[in-house]
């Protein structure tokens, strides 16, 4: 049986394993470690190696639901990851110094798989920064040539992230029906 | 001094790089548990000003000759400043704790011991004017507004409605929920020359007149309808309504005819906005506001200023986790995000009621969202055919799982 993909990805702090946790039907396997480094400004333990959730679907095919650790030194993983993925969830934490540096950074890092797929960005932590707002993302994609998705997300609410993942397959193709 | 607020001091940072004042705005809320939020200058109450900043000098005495909020002075060194509550670095959070329940209490004290402020409106005309809004607003004096630092709070958090996740319909619920025109079937494409509706003539219309003025002027308005008082706050991009969803639903769908109308004014409002700041539940996001006042005001009908037989344009997705999610909207979203359309063609090519494109379109035409191709060269060229993927039985799986699971 295939093996169908559903990649999440940003930086530290995103809401990445929240997020797959929200929709997985399965407590999510963590590889998460305390954070011994820069990391620990945001969180006391991040993803070193990936999270790991299941949809699984009537007829028992399963959608296997994917988390690249955020830190960079990890992105020889992010290959390996992606083969045989559905689409890409781009989280973004907006609370960071420069979300924009970092959207830039995992466009570019992804930029194959998204054009042979596509991306939905999901901004977490808007209640506590307002800027920069929704508009001012798809400004800055505009200059990019990209139209995605762009919500704002609660990773820890399951109807944000179930909105974010339907707009990532209705982008891949607006014919299907439920 | 005993401190005995029930809501969190709203500090504003000074002095402070971005990295600097991220990493504060996470200490405020984590080790020092919300005590205090990071509010933007315009609305804070206390001044936290990093003293050991290369205008540290200049903006502590800006502070002290021009505004009377606490302040509090993070340094190095022990400072020496009156007036000024003091934090050795490294911070600690004790330190940093005590001289925020200091200020709090400077504050309450304050409070006390000065006359109440009241909430006042600068009424520009009487609620019997015969005027339009727009040429009420013609006669305010560009004043500058000094209560503006206290008519708004950013104390985002506890905005619970304007943070909450989105409502998303299938078919059957929302026919109910949007209601219909009678004597109108907006399905019957002989009735489609019908199914427009002019926005200027319901409330919707007004409301976003007013956005537009409030907007330009930068100044906090009240919309007076003889309904429920309506609070624009541009510089939040929020509106404050005293009135539920079922309340708002039913005004939306009133026509406005000339006499009720007549009877909107557009005031300019200055005051610390009491019943505001203790009611931040009523507070929306504009745009998620308008949206679902054009999807009750539209009932499945489509905006009069669009010609049906042009095709129109999306120029962004919809931030659809804080909207009404109408049925299908996502799928129209995606297919004119490949490509301008007539709404004629969306409804023939995804195969779904017209009522579905006209709302949803009415919605996205009331944000800014939608435009019609100006050109005519624009609608030479055929919108491209969707492009169907080889996996599209598994993603409709998919789709039916996570709309099962929506919470």
């Amino acid at each position: 049986m295939s093996q169908y993909k559903i990649i999440f990805t940003g930086p530290v702090g995103a809401g990445k394993t929240t997020a797959i946790e929200s929709i997985s039907d399965i407590p999510p396997i963590k590889t998460d470690a305390t954070a011994n480094d820069m990391t620990k400004i945001k969180k006391s333990s991040t993803t070193v190696a990936m999270d790991y959730g299941i949809m699984n679907l009537a007829g028992g095919e399963k959608i296997h639901l994917y988390g690249t650790p955020g830190q960079e030194r990890f992105d020889f993983m992010w290959d390996i990851l992606i083969t045989g993925g559905i689409g890409l969830i781009l989280l973004l934490d907006n609370t960071r110094a420069d979300p924009f540096q970092d959207m830039k950074f995992f466009l570019d890092s992804f930029q194959k798989f998204i054009a042979e797929t596509n991306v939905a960005i999901g901004v977490t932590q808007m209640d506590l920064s307002k800027k920069p707002t929704i508009n001012d993302y798809h400004s800055q994609l505009q200059g990019m040539g990209l139209k995605p998705p762009v919500f704002s997300v609660d990773a820890r609410a399951k109807n944000d992230v179930s909105l974010l993942v339907q707009s990532l397959l209705y982008s891949l193709d607006p014919g299907i029906e439920e | 001094m005993k401190d005995k607020r029930k809501y969190p001091l709203k500090v504003a940072l000074h002095g402070m790089d971005g990295r600097t004042y991220k990493m504060m705005v996470m200490y405020l809320q984590g080790p020092c548990k919300g005590v205090a939020v990071v509010v933007e200058d315009l609305n804070a109450e206390v001044d936290m000003i990093d003293a050991d900043s290369a205008k540290a000098k200049t903006l502590i005495e800006q502070r002290l000759t021009e505004s009377a909020r606490p302040i509090i002075a993070l340094s190095l060194q022990e400072l020496t400043f009156e007036n000024i509550l003091s934090v050795r670095k490294p911070i600690k959070t004790d330190a940093l704790l005590f001289a925020l329940s200091e200020a709090g209490a400077i504050l309450s004290a304050k409070k006390t011991s000065s006359d109440p402020v009241r909430s006042y409106t600068e009424k520009t005309v009487l609620s019997q004017s015969q005027e339009s809004i727009a040429q009420t607003e013609s006669r305010l004096q560009p004043e500058k507004d000094q209560l503006k630092n206290q008519a708004t709070t950013t104390d985002e958090q506890n905005k619970t409605s304007k943070h909450q996740t989105a409502m998303q319909f299938d078919e059957g619920k929302f026919d109910a929920y949007i209601g219909s025109i009678p004597g109108l079937n907006v399905n019957d494409p002989k009735q489609f020359a019908n199914a427009a509706y002019n926005p200027k003539d319901y409330f919707q219309g007004y409301v976003q007149s007013a956005l537009k003025v409030a907007e330009a002027k930068n100044q906090v308005m009240r919309l007076n309808s003889g309904w429920k008082p309506l609070i624009i706050i541009p510089h939040n991009h929020e509106i404050w309504l005293d009135a539920d969803d079922k309340l708002l639903r039913a005004f939306a769908s009133l026509p406005m005819n000339k006499i009720s109308g007549l009877k909107m004014t557009l005031t300019r409002v200055g005051s610390n906005l009491k019943s505001i700041q203790e009611d931040l539940e009523k507070i929306h996001n504009q745009d998620v506001f308008l949206w679902k006042l054009a999807v009750w005001t539209s009932k499945g009908r489509y905006p009069s200023a669009l010609d049906i037989n042009r095709a129109v344009f999306l120029k962004n997705w919809p931030n659809f986790t804080r909207l009404v999610v109408t049925p299908h909207a996502l799928r129209i979203s995606a297919l004119l995000i490949g490509g301008s359309r007539t709404l004629p063609d969306i409804i023939d090519v995804l195969k779904i009621k017209p009522q579905y494109v006209f709302v949803f379109i009415s919605a996205a035409y009331a944000l800014g969202l939608v435009g019609q191709a100006e050109r005519k060269a624009d609608e030479m060229f055929q919108a491209p055919a969707i492009k169907k993927s080889e996996q599209q039985g598994l993603l409709s799986r998919i789709l039916g799982k996570l709309r099962g699971n929506k919470s």
